[in-house]
C-alpha cells in the first residue's frame, strides 16, 4: 500500500503541475480526492485491513492526502494570482489624464489673506470689529483729532455723501466706536473696505481694504508696538523679516511711525520690488494720541495704547507678487483660479 | 518741497554725500523722494574760446575752428554759422556725454580731424531760464566774462543736488530751506546759522499807508514796510539759479526776492505798488459779491467768508492767495509797500478751494505760517533789497495784530517719556536733542521744563517731546517687546463674521469663485437691470464728488456688478464659471441722506453655462439658507429675472432675495450671450444670528423600503405641492424625491406624468408588505383627491 500511495502521490503531483487552468486542476482534484477518487478509494479499503495495521496505514494515507491538498492549494493560489495579475494588467489606465469631479471654487486672494490676518490677531486676544463703511465726519476725522480744514485731510481725498457723511477713508474710524463702548484693557482689529478718490491704476484703487489695530492698556510702550508688528511681519513675509520704524505723522497717533519690512524678495539686498532700498513700506502706526483717548472718556494719564493701519491689498500684492491692483476687482476667472 | 544742497549749506556746515544725507533725513522723518542732480548726464563739456576760423578744404558748409580750451588748443569742425572768432562756447570734448544721450568722440569730418563738438542750448537740454541764448537756433554763445576751460555745469549753474523731500503735514515749519536746516543742524549736533538780516533803513519824507486789521481772527499779524527808489531789473544769476532749482521762474528782482524768501524762510510776501493804495490798508472780510481781478487776469467773486487786503475804496488782494491785477509791481513802480502777514490757514485753504485759485503763497499759508516767520521773512527780504540794490529800504513801517502768542511750556519727566518708549534714553541725551531743536530746557531732577519755540506749533504735550527725542535718538534702538504688561483679553470674530465666513465656504464647496467689485456704480445699472422708474432700488446714495459717473452712486444691489464680471470673462473667452460676492448694499433711511444708511450684507451668486439651470442655482441658495432662516419661495417679481424661471425668497411675508435665470433683455443689455443664472440674497435678517445647533437624531434601526410611483396629473400642479401632499399622506413616508417628469406621446395634452421615488421607514419595526401597500394606497388616495391624479 505504501508503494501505491507513493505512486498516487507522484501522479497527483505531476497532474497538478501539468494543470494550467482552474478547470483542469479541479478535475484532477476530483480524480484523486473526490468521492470516487483514488485516494478516497484507498481510505475506503482501509476497513479490509487488520485492526493492528490500520493506524499506520491511516497515518500514511493522511500524510499523502495532506501533501496532495497542499499542492492543490498552492497551485490554485498560483493560478488565481496569475489570473489576477492579468486582470490588473488589463485594467491599467492612463494616470496622466487630469483628475475630474464636481469642481471646487475658491476664495478671493484678499479674503484668504484677511483670514490669515484675523487668525494671527485673534490668537493674541484681539476682537474683530465691524463698523460702517459709510461714516460720519465725526468718527472718520474729528474724533481722530483731524478737525475740519486740518491739512491731514489733504492726505486723504475723501468721497462725500453730505457735508458730514462720507465714505470712510480709513478703518481707524472704528477705533472711536469701539472705545466708546469698551474700556481698557482692549485689543481690537477692524478690517474692511475703505475709499479714497484715487484714480484707478496699477497701484491705486478708489476702493481698497485696511486692517486697523488697537491696543489700550496700562504701560503700553513703543517697544510693544514694535514687537507685535515684527511678529506680524515675520508671520507674513518670512521668519527672517526685520522691521524698521521711521518717524511719520498721523493726527491720531503721537509719536507716529511708518513701518518698513525688509524686502521679502531680496532679503534686504535691494531689488526691483523694493526699488533698491531693501525695505518696503507696509503700514503706519503709533502711540494713540492723548486727545483720541480723552475723546472716548479714557484717561490718557492712566492708559496708553498703540494703533496701526495695514493695507490688506498691499500685503496681498506683496505676498503673491501681484503687479496690478486692478486685477483684484476685475474678477477674471483665470486670476481667481490661480489662488485656489 | 525742494531743497538745493548748496542753499542748505548757507545755514548748516556739512560735508556729506547726497545719498547719505537722504538716509539721515529718512531717519528723522523726512523722506527724500528724489535726489535731482541738475547737471545729470553732462560730462566733459567745457568752455572754449574760438581763436581762429577757416573754411573746410573739402566742404562748403563746414568751418574748421581753432579753440582755446585754457590748457590746450584743439581743432573743432563745425557746421554752425553763428560763431565768430572771440566767441566763448560750450565744447563737448573727445569722450564727452550730453543729456540727449549723445556720446561725442573725436572723429574726422570730411578728412579733417575734429576733437569734439560745439553745443547748442538744446543739445545741453537747457532753455533761456538757465542762460540767455539757450533757445537760439545755433551754438550757445556764452557771456564774454565766462572763464575759459571751466566745466560747463559750473558755468551754467547746473552743478547742484536738489532734494525733493516730502514734509509731514504737521511740520509747516519745515516747508523752507531755513526750516529744514534747523532739523539738519540738529542731526549734526549744530544749531542752524541765522539768516543774514543786514540792511540800513533810510529816513524818508514819504508817508506809508497805515495798516489796520478789521478781522483779527483771520489775520493775527499784518506788517508793511516802504521801499523807495525801486529799480526793476533781472535778479542776479545766483538768485535765478536757486529759484530755478526749486522750480520757480525768475521774473524780476522784486518778485524774485519775495519768492526767494518764500522758499528760504517760508514766509509769503506781497509787494504792492504804493501808488495804487488809497490812503490806508484794511484787512477785512470781503463783501458778498465783491469782485476782484487777480494777477492771473481772471475775475473772482468773493463772499464774506473770505479775507481781502483792501484800501479805502477797493480790494487790493485776496489775502494770502493772490494780489489784484493792478496793485502789483510793474515796470513803472517807484515805491513799493512790502507786506508780510500771518493769515489763518483754514481760511486761506477754504478761500483757495472756494474760488479755485491756488498760488505758491496760498499753498504755503494753508500749511500754517508761525508768528516769528512774519518778522524773519520781512527782514530777510529787506536785507535782500539792500544786497541787490533793488530799492532803498526806508524806516517807514506799519503794522497791526493780536498779542504775540505765549511761549508754550511743557513740564514732564524723563521717566514718563521713557515709559512711553519702553527703553531708557539718558536724560542728558533728551536735553541735548531738544536744545539743538531750539527748545529751552530746564532740568530739575528728572523733571524737564521745556519752552517750545514759536515755530513749533505742532508740539502740545509730552508725547510730542518724546517723538522729537526718539526721532533723533533713533527708532532702531527700540527693542521688540510683546505687549508684556498687557492684561489678557478674549478675542475672536463676531457672529456676523463667522456666518459670512461659513457662507463663503459653502459657496466655495459649490464650485463658486469669490469676486470683489466696487461699492459704487453707475446709476444706469438700474436701467440695464430693467428696474421700474419708481422701483425703490433706484433710491441710491449719490457721492457728491465721484471719480466719474461710472462710480457715482452707492449700490443697493450687487447683481449689476456681477453681471459686469460675467461680461468681462465672456469677452475674454474664459469659459463658464460660478462666482459670488458678499458685500454691502447701501439702503438709505431717507433721501436726501440725513443719517447713516443701512448697510445690508448681501450675497450675490452667478452661474454661467449650458450645464447650469434654475435648479443648480436653487441648490446653492438652499445650501446657503439651510438652518439659517425659515423661508418659502414664490414666483419672482425681480425685474432682472426671467418671470417664468425665477423665484423670490420670502420670510415673514417679506421678500429678502431672488434667484433664477436672467431676463433675456437684461442679458442683451449687458451683452451677455451665455445662459446666466443669478441669485441675490439680503443676509441682514439673519447674519447676526448664530446658526442653530443641530440636535443629534439616532440613526434608523430598521431598513428603508424603496417604492416608485408614477402618476398622471394636470400640467398646472407643481411638484412641490405634490411632494408636500405625499409626505403628509402617511407617516411611513420618510423621503420623497422627484425622478422624472414626462409629457408627450401616451399622455393626454395638458397633462403630465410625474414619477416619484419614495423611501418608507418605520422607527419601530421592519416593514411588511401589508404596511407598505397600505401606505402606498394612502398616498395614491391623497394625490387623487387633491390633484385628480391617476396611476400611470
Amino acid at each position: 500500500m505504501k508503494e501505491k500511495l507513493k505512486d498516487i502521490t507522484a501522479r497527483a503531483l505531476l497532474a497538478i503541475d501539468k494543470a494550467d487552468n482552474n478547470k483542469d486542476l479541479a478535475a484532477v482534484k476530483v480524480e484523486i480526492l473526490g468521492k470516487s477518487g483514488e485516494l478516497t478509494g484507498i481510505l475506503r479499503n482501509m476497513k479490509d485491513l487488520s485492526p493492528e495495521d490500520r493506524p499506520l496505514a491511516g497515518k500514511l494515507v493522511n500524510e499523502a492526502r495532506v501533501e496532495i491538498e497542499r499542492a492543490f492549494d498552492a497551485k490554485f493560489k498560483y493560478l488565481h494570482d496569475l489570473e489576477l495579475a492579468k486582470k490588473l494588467e488589463e485594467e491599467k489606465i492612463d494616470i496622466t489624464i487630469e483628475g475630474s469631479d464636481k469642481k471646487l471654487g475658491g476664495l478671493h486672494p484678499l479674503t484668504q489673506m484677511q483670514n490669515d490676518v484675523i487668525d494671527f490677531f485673534t490668537s493674541l486676544g484681539f476682537a474683530v470689529l465691524d463698523s460702517p463703511e459709510i461714516e460720519t465726519d465725526y468718527y472718520n476725522f474729528e474724533a481722530l483729532n483731524v478737525p475740519a480744514n486740518h491739512p491731514a485731510r489733504d492726505m486723504q481725498d475723501t468721497f462725500y455723501v453730505t457735508d458730514s457723511i462720507l465714505l470712510r477713508t480709513q478703518t481707524s474710524a472704528g477705533q472711536i466706536r469701539y472705545m466708546e463702548n469698551k474700556k481698557p484693557p482692549l485689543k481690537m482689529i477692524n478690517i474692511g473696505r475703505v475709499f479714497r478718490s484715487d484714480d484707478v491704476d496699477a497701484t491705486h484703487s478708489p476702493v481698497f481694504h485696511q486692517i486697523e489695530g488697537l491696543v489700550v492698556d496700562k504701560h503700553i510702550t513703543m517697544c510693544d508696538l514694535k514687537g507685535i508688528l515684527a511678529k506680524f511681519a515675520q508671520r507674513f513675509f518670512g521668519e527672517k523679516t526685520q522691521i524698521r520704524f521711521r518717524p511719520s505723522y498721523f493726527p491720531f497717533t503721537e509719536p507716529s511711525v511708518e513701518v518698513d519690512a525688509s524686502c521679502p524678495y531680496c532679503g534686504g539686498k535691494g531689488c526691483r520690488v523694493c526699488k533698491g532700498t531693501g525695505w518696503i513700506e507696509i503700514l503706519g502706526a503709533g502711540i494713540v494720541n492723548r486727545n483720541v483717548l480723552a475723546t472716548c472718556d479714557i484717561n490718557p494719564d492712566e492708559f496708553t495704547g498703540f494703533a496701526f493701519g495695514i493695507g490688506l491689498d498691499r500685503i496681498t500684492t506683496i505676498c503673491h507678487g501681484i503687479n496690478d491692483m486692478r486685477l483684484e476687482f476685475e474678477n477674471d476667472i483665470r486670476f481667481l483660479k490661480q489662488f485656489n | 518741497m525742494k531743497l538745493p544742497l548748496n542753499w542748505l549749506k548757507d545755514y548748516v556746515d556739512i560735508d556729506i554725500e547726497p545719498k547719505a544725507l537722504a538716509d539721515k533725513l529718512l531717519g528723522i522723518g523726512f523722506e527724500v523722494e528724489e535726489i535731482i542732480y541738475t547737471g545729470e548726464n553732462i560730462e566733459n563739456v567745457k568752455v572754449g574760446q574760438i581763436v581762429n576760423i577757416e573754411k573746410h578744404p573739402d566742404a562748403d558748409k563746414l568751418q574748421v575752428c581753432t579753440v582755446n580750451m585754457g590748457n590746450e588748443t584743439i581743432i573743432i569742425v563745425t557746421a554752425a554759422t553763428n560763431v565768430a572768432v572771440g566767441d566763448k562756447v560750450p565744447v563737448a570734448l573727445d569722450d564727452s556725454h550730453l543729456p540727449t544721450g549723445k556720446h561725442i568722440l573725436a572723429s574726422p569730418l570730411r578728412g579733417v580731424m575734429s576733437y569734439g563738438m560745439f553745443c547748442s542750448g538744446s543739445e545741453l537740454m537747457i532753455d533761456d531760464s538757465v542762460i540767455e541764448g539757450a533757445e537760439v537756433n545755433g551754438i550757445l554763445i556764452l557771456p564774454a566774462d565766462t572763464v575759459i576751460g571751466q566745466d560747463i555745469k559750473e558755468t551754467l549753474g547746473l552743478n547742484e543736488y536738489v532734494f525733493d523731500i516730502s514734509i509731514p503735514a504737521n511740520r509747516p515749519d519745515c516747508q523752507s530751506v531755513y526750516g529744514l536746516s534747523r532739523e539738519i543742524a540738529a542731526l549734526f549736533g549744530q544749531v542752524a546759522k541765522k539768516p543774514s538780516l543786514e540792511y540800513t533803513a533810510y529816513k524818508s519824507d514819504l508817508t506809508i499807508p497805515q495798516a489796520k486789521i478789521s478781522n483779527k481772527e483771520l489775520c493775527s499779524l499784518y506788517t508793511g514796510r516802504l521801499i523807495t527808489d525801486i529799480k526793476i531789473e533781472p535778479s542776479p544769476k545766483w538768485m535765478r539759479d536757486r529759484l530755478r532749482n526749486v522750480g520757480i521762474r525768475a521774473i524780476n528782482n522784486i518778485v524774485d526776492i519775495t519768492n526767494y524768501v518764500l522758499m528760504e524762510i517760508g514766509q509769503p510776501l506781497h509787494a504792492f505798488d504804493v501808488s495804487f493804495i488809497d490812503e490806508y490798508i484794511d484787512v477785512r472780510r470781503a463783501k458778498n459779491g465783491e469782485k476782484i481781478v487777480a494777477l492771473d487776469g481772471k475775475e473772482y467773486s468773493l463772499n464774506e467768508k473770505m479775507l481781502v487786503i483792501a484800501d479805502k475804496n477797493k480790494a487790493l488782494a485776496i489775502a494770502g492767495v493772490m494780489g489784484g491785477e493792478y496793485s502789483g509791481i510793474n515796470d513803472e513802480t517807484k515805491v513799493c509797500f512790502l507786506e508780510a502777514a500771518r493769515f489763518a490757514k483754514e481760511n486761506i485753504r477754504a478761500t483757495s478751494r472756494a474760488i479755485g485759485l491756488r498760488s505758491d503763497s496760498s499753498a504755503r499759508y494753508e500749511k500754517g505760517v508761525d508768528w516769528n516767520s512774519v518778522e524773519l521773512g520781512r527782514e530777510r527780504a529787506l536785507a535782500l533789497f539792500a544786497q541787490l540794490g533793488a530799492g532803498k529800504v526806508t524806516d517807514l513801517s506799519t503794522g497791526d495784530g493780536v498779542q504775540k502768542p505765549e511761549i508754550k511750556v511743557i513740564t514732564t519727566t524723563s521717566d514718563r517719556i521713557n515709559d512711553l518708549f519702553g527703553i531708557v534714553v539718558e536724560q542728558e541725551k533728551m536735553v541735548e536733542t531738544l536744545t539743538s531743536l531750539e527748545f529751552e530746557v530746564e532740568e530739575k531732577g528728572n523733571t524737564l521744563v521745556c519752552k517750545v519755540p514759536l515755530f513749533r506749533e505742532d508740539i502740545d504735550n509730552y508725547t510730542d517731546l518724546a517723538e522729537e527725542i526718539i526721532r533723533f535718538y533713533g527708532y532702531d534702538s527700540l527693542t521688540e517687546d510683546f505687549i508684556k504688561d498687557a492684561q489678557p483679553t478674549v478675542g475672536g470674530m463676531t457672529v456676523r463674521q463667522k456666518n459670512i465666513a461659513s457662507i463663503k465656504n459653502t459657496m466655495v464647496a459649490l464650485g463658486a469663485y469669490e469676486c470683489f467689485t466696487y461699492s459704487f456704480i453707475n446709476q444706469k445699472q438700474y436701467d440695464l437691470l430693467c428696474y421700474a422708474e419708481n422701483a425703490p432700488e433706484r433710491n441710491t446714495i449719490r457721492i457728491i464728488n465721484p471719480l466719474s459717473e461710472e462710480f457715482s452712486v452707492m449700490r443697493t444691489q450687487l447683481v449689476g456688478s456681477l453681471l459686469d464680471s460675467v461680461y468681462t470673462n465672456q469677452s475674454r473667452k474664459n469659459g463658464d464659471f460660478r462666482g459670488f460676492e458678499i458685500a454691502k448694499a447701501y439702503i438709505p433711511k431717507s433721501l436726501p441722506v440725513t443719517e447713516l444708511p443701512y448697510e445690508n450684507d448681501t450675497l450675490c451668486i452667478v452661474y454661467t453655462g449650458k450645464e447650469e439651470s434654475f435648479y443648480t442655482i436653487k441648490y446653492g441658495v438652499e445650501k446657503v439658507l439651510d438652518g439659517r432662516v425659515d423661508y418659502s419661495i414664490v414666483r419672482t417679481s425681480a425685474p432682472y429675472l426671467h418671470p417664468g424661471i425665477g423665484a423670490d425668497l420670502v420670510c415673514d411675508g417679506k421678500v429678502f432675495g431672488s434667484f433664477g435665470k436672467i431676463h433675456p433683455t437684461v442679458a442683451d443689455n449687458y451683452g451677455i450671450s451665455a445662459d446666466v443664472y443669478v441669485a441675490q440674497i439680503d443676509l441682514s435678517g439673519f447674519i447676526n444670528i448664530e446658526k442653530d445647533l443641530v440636535p443629534f437624531k439616532s440613526l434608523p434601526k430598521f431598513p428603508l423600503v424603496d417604492r416608485d410611483l408614477a402618476v398622471i396629473v394636470k400640467d398646472e400642479y407643481t411638484v412641490g405641492e405634490m411632494i408636500e401632499c405625499i409626505k403628509s399622506a402617511h407617516p411611513l413616508c420618510y423621503t420623497v424625491k422627484l425622478f422624472d417628469i414626462y409629457k408627450g406621446e401616451q399622455i393626454e395634452s395638458g397633462y403630465k406624468s410625474v414619477a416619484f421615488s419614495l423611501k418608507l421607514r418605520s422607527d419601530e419595526k421592519t416593514l411588511v408588505d401589508a404596511q407598505i401597500q397600505e401606505c402606498m394606497n394612502a398616498v395614491m388616495d391623497a394625490l387623487n383627491k387633491k390633484f385628480g391624479a391617476k396611476l400611470r
